[in-house]
């Protein structure tokens, strides 16, 4: 976005931290992309220096650390970030909400903005830890329904990643589909 | 509908003969014609009584005007003695309207009793309170009012109102400075709220204790204790605490002290 | 001047106690709900309200007002589902957690809530933003709902009624009401009916409404799983649950869970309920609400 106008409609808002993590993000323009991409590059260069891969809880900390230092400078990243992750080790999955005054938060499920109002109450209700992956793209689909549906402006739909031991991964997903309200 | 048109638009009350002068608006925004008197009121409802309770201080600011201005007022009884009045009223905030807000009360209960020969029932009058309180929505009565008396059953009624009027019957309810800290009191002490039957169950099953209409001793043990504690932590609240107690033999008034510092 | 000369040039007595007109007034037998009130004495009356109640542009104003809210209504092939938390909030202070957020809005019905399980003929309202504009303009058009049964020997029909409301609403448009309600109701005429007005005079028909601070919770969760063809028990449950969503994620949102149904002989009461056994039980059987949790 660029006053009126929509630059691009498909771009890529995440980032590839290492082999197991990915950063989703938003908030001013310029911010957003600079402050992945040093974080995406401290990453990698951590990896190479010492060989072995940081589990997402500590990647999690390390971002929240630079955000925090960043916001006591004399201009701060204003970008809302969300992590995530599997542990290699534990093989377990991981899920950090960082906001641009370096709150974090690991929770199961998590927005940024306007989109918390509408989808946090229909994660409240058809989330479990234990679906699969269909049932958490289905989901996702409740939850992009309902913003066609209620949400003042259209963004042009989404870019869906998952995060699996194997890595990450893009999936198809369907922005075409028309919805109705009742 | 009609009326709708008769409201006097903004700065046009008096006739003029010639134009005004539209723009340059005049300064007004010192207009500020409330304060906060302080102290606070209290009311609970028992099976066949209702208690209003309020301290007597008078403050402006970090200034104890008075001593002894009570907040708890007979309606529609006697003007010198309040003899014969059924309905109590609390008000606290700005004494002012506070005052003004009874003496329409208390004449409207009174024009009731003349033109229809009986005593307004306490339901009606919580309604008449609120209309009252309405009519000058776009100028509120700066106050929180309690009115309590005994409904067509006998039981103890009381209802809270906030500024504007909108009401509700409730069961107790603490209003003014020293709300927030006797309020939740309140709710555990009369309501038990969050209170439990000990070894009713595990966890999530373990029962809520039922309220139930306390009897009056206990209450007024309540709403000293409340008085007592809230004047430890709230500067605008002591001197005196008057207490009204309306049953179906008529209304006894009471005064204890309360710490004066 | 002149204002201040004519102010002051009235002969002192006119000043004491109340003015004929104030005196008429309290005499007159019936409480007028009248539309005359009282005005500020100052150029922008409500600009004066705004700098003395609003509690959203002036924290440290001094006349904190009740608001905040989630309700909700739905039509569905059974007729119309109204449901509504039960707080009433005052900056941050919860001024009640008992507030009857669902008005019955008719001549037979007047403002009771007996508990029975007979429908009770009538029209509902539901009430949002300031707890006394919507209580007191309800009550006046309960007023005009009996006036018009009296007059044309019918019930109002919903339309009818919910215009009496937006042309009122849009004539103190500009004055500081603060009030969002849908009207649902069942007439012959029209059938289940469901309209909502605001304070700034919209009028809507629709099929599913929420309103309030919470709406959107709410709005996510009915979403997506309403269809006009519910059944009565699940058309229930999802104004149950959707007000849960809203209470458990808005904070000016809480208490209890008022819940109604409105059939064609009436509207039947489904109980005042606390939500915290209601979230356990739902969290707890359902497996629901996975972020409230022990662990990290």
């Amino acid at each position: 976005m660029r006053g009126p106008t929509i630059i691009k409609a498909e771009d890529d808002k995440t980032r590839q931290l290492n082999k197991h993590t990915l950063m989703a993000f938003s908030g001013e323009a310029g911010d957003t992309v600079q402050f992945a991409e040093y974080i995406q590059a401290n990453i990698q260069l951590y990896t190479m220096r010492n060989d072995t891969e940081l589990s997402p809880s500590a990647v999690s900390s390390f971002v929240r650390g630079e955000l925090a230092r960043s916001l006591r400078s004399r201009s701060p990243y204003t970008v809302n970030l969300l992590l995530g992750g599997m542990d290699p080790i534990t093989e377990k999955p991981h899920l950090y909400w960082v906001d641009y005054l370096a709150s974090l938060a690991p929770v199961p499920y998590a927005a940024h903005g306007y989109a918390q109002f509408y989808c946090l109450s229909i994660l409240d209700k058809h989330h479990n830890p234990n679906i699969s992956l269909d049932e958490g793209i289905k989901l996702l689909g409740m939850c992009t329904d309902e913003l066609k549906r209620r949400l003042p402006i259209d963004y042009k739909g989404v870019l869906v990643k998952v995060v699996t031991k194997e890595g990450v991964k893009v999936v198809d997903f369907d922005n075409d589909r028309i919805v109705r309200s009742a | 509908m009609t009326s709708l048109m008769d409201h006097p638009s903004r700065g046009e009350t008096i006739g003029y003969s010639f134009s005004q002068p539209t723009a340059a608006p005049v300064k007004e925004h010192s207009f500020y014609p409330y304060t906060d008197n302080g102290g606070s009121t209290l009311g609970i409802t028992g099976s066949d009584f209702a208690i209003l309770a309020g301290d007597t201080r008078s403050t402006s600011g970090y200034n104890i005007n008075s001593r002894m201005v009570p907040k708890v007022f007979k309606i529609g009884g006697d003007d010198e003695t309040g003899e014969g009045a059924h309905i109590l009223l609390s008000v606290v905030g700005f004494a002012a309207d506070g005052n003004a807000l009874k003496e329409r009360l208390d004449t409207v209960v009174k024009m009731y009793k003349y033109q229809h020969g009986k005593s307004m029932s306490v339901g009606a009058c919580a309604q008449r309170l609120s209309t009252i309180l309405y009519q000058k929505r776009f100028f509120p009565y700066y106050v929180h009012a309690i009115l309590a008396g005994l409904d067509e059953e006998g039981k103890g009624a009381l209802y809270s109102y906030d500024p504007v009027g909108s009401y509700e019957r409730e069961q107790c309810r603490a209003a003014g400075a020293a709300s927030s800290l006797i309020m939740p009191f309140l709710d555990n002490q009369v309501n038990f709220k969050n209170q439990y039957i000990p070894g009713s169950g595990e966890g999530h099953a373990l029962e809520p204790k039922k309220a139930e209409p306390l009897p009056q001793e206990t209450v007024k043990q309540l709403v000293r204790d409340a008085f007592t504690s809230a004047v430890e932590r709230h500067i605008e609240v002591g001197d005196h605490l008057q207490v009204m107690i309306i049953t179906k033999d008529g209304v006894e008034e009471v005064y204890h002290p309360l710490k004066k510092d | 001047m002149d204002k201040l000369v004519a102010q002051y040039s009235r002969p002192s007595h006119q000043n004491e106690f109340y003015s004929e007109q104030e005196q008429q007034d309290l005499s007159e037998s019936t409480p007028p709900l009248s539309l005359k009130f009282n005005l500020p004495p100052v150029d922008n009356s409500s600009a004066f309200l705004r700098a003395m109640t609003d509690d959203h542009s002036n924290p440290s104003c001094p006349i904190k007002l009740a608001h905040g809210t989630t309700t909700l209504s739905f039509r569905f092939q059974g007729g119309i589902i109204v449901c509504t938390d039960s707080r009433a909030t005052a900056g941050n202070w919860i001024a009640s957690q008992t507030v009857k957020k669902v008005i019955p809005v008719s001549r037979l019905s007047r403002g009771e809530d007996k508990p029975t399980n007979e429908p009770t003929p009538g029209l509902l309202g539901t009430m949002a933003g300031g707890a006394a504009d919507c209580q007191y303009w309800l009550r006046y058009l309960s007023q005009q709902c009996t006036l018009h049964e009296i007059r044309h020997k019918r019930r109002i029909t919903v339309a009818a009624a919910s215009k009496i409301l937006a042309n009122l609403t849009y004539a103190y448009k500009g004055y500081g009401l603060s009030m969002g309600t849908m009207l649902a109701g069942m007439t012959p005429q029209e059938g289940p009916a469901l309209y909502y007005i605001d304070s700034d005079g919209t009028r809507l028909p629709g099929n599913l409404f929420c309103v309030g601070s919470g709406q959107t919770f709410a709005y996510g969760v009915l979403d997506a799983e309403y269809r006009y063809d519910l059944t009565e028990r699940e058309a229930l449950d999802l104004g149950r649950r959707a007000i849960l969503a809203a209470m458990h994620r808005d904070a000016y949102s809480g208490g209890f869970i008022n819940l109604y149904h409105v059939k064609e002989e009436g509207w039947v009461h489904h109980g005042f309920d606390d939500m915290n056994p209601i979230f356990w039980k739902t969290k707890l059987d359902h497996g629901e609400f996975s972020n409230v949790t022990s662990e990290l």
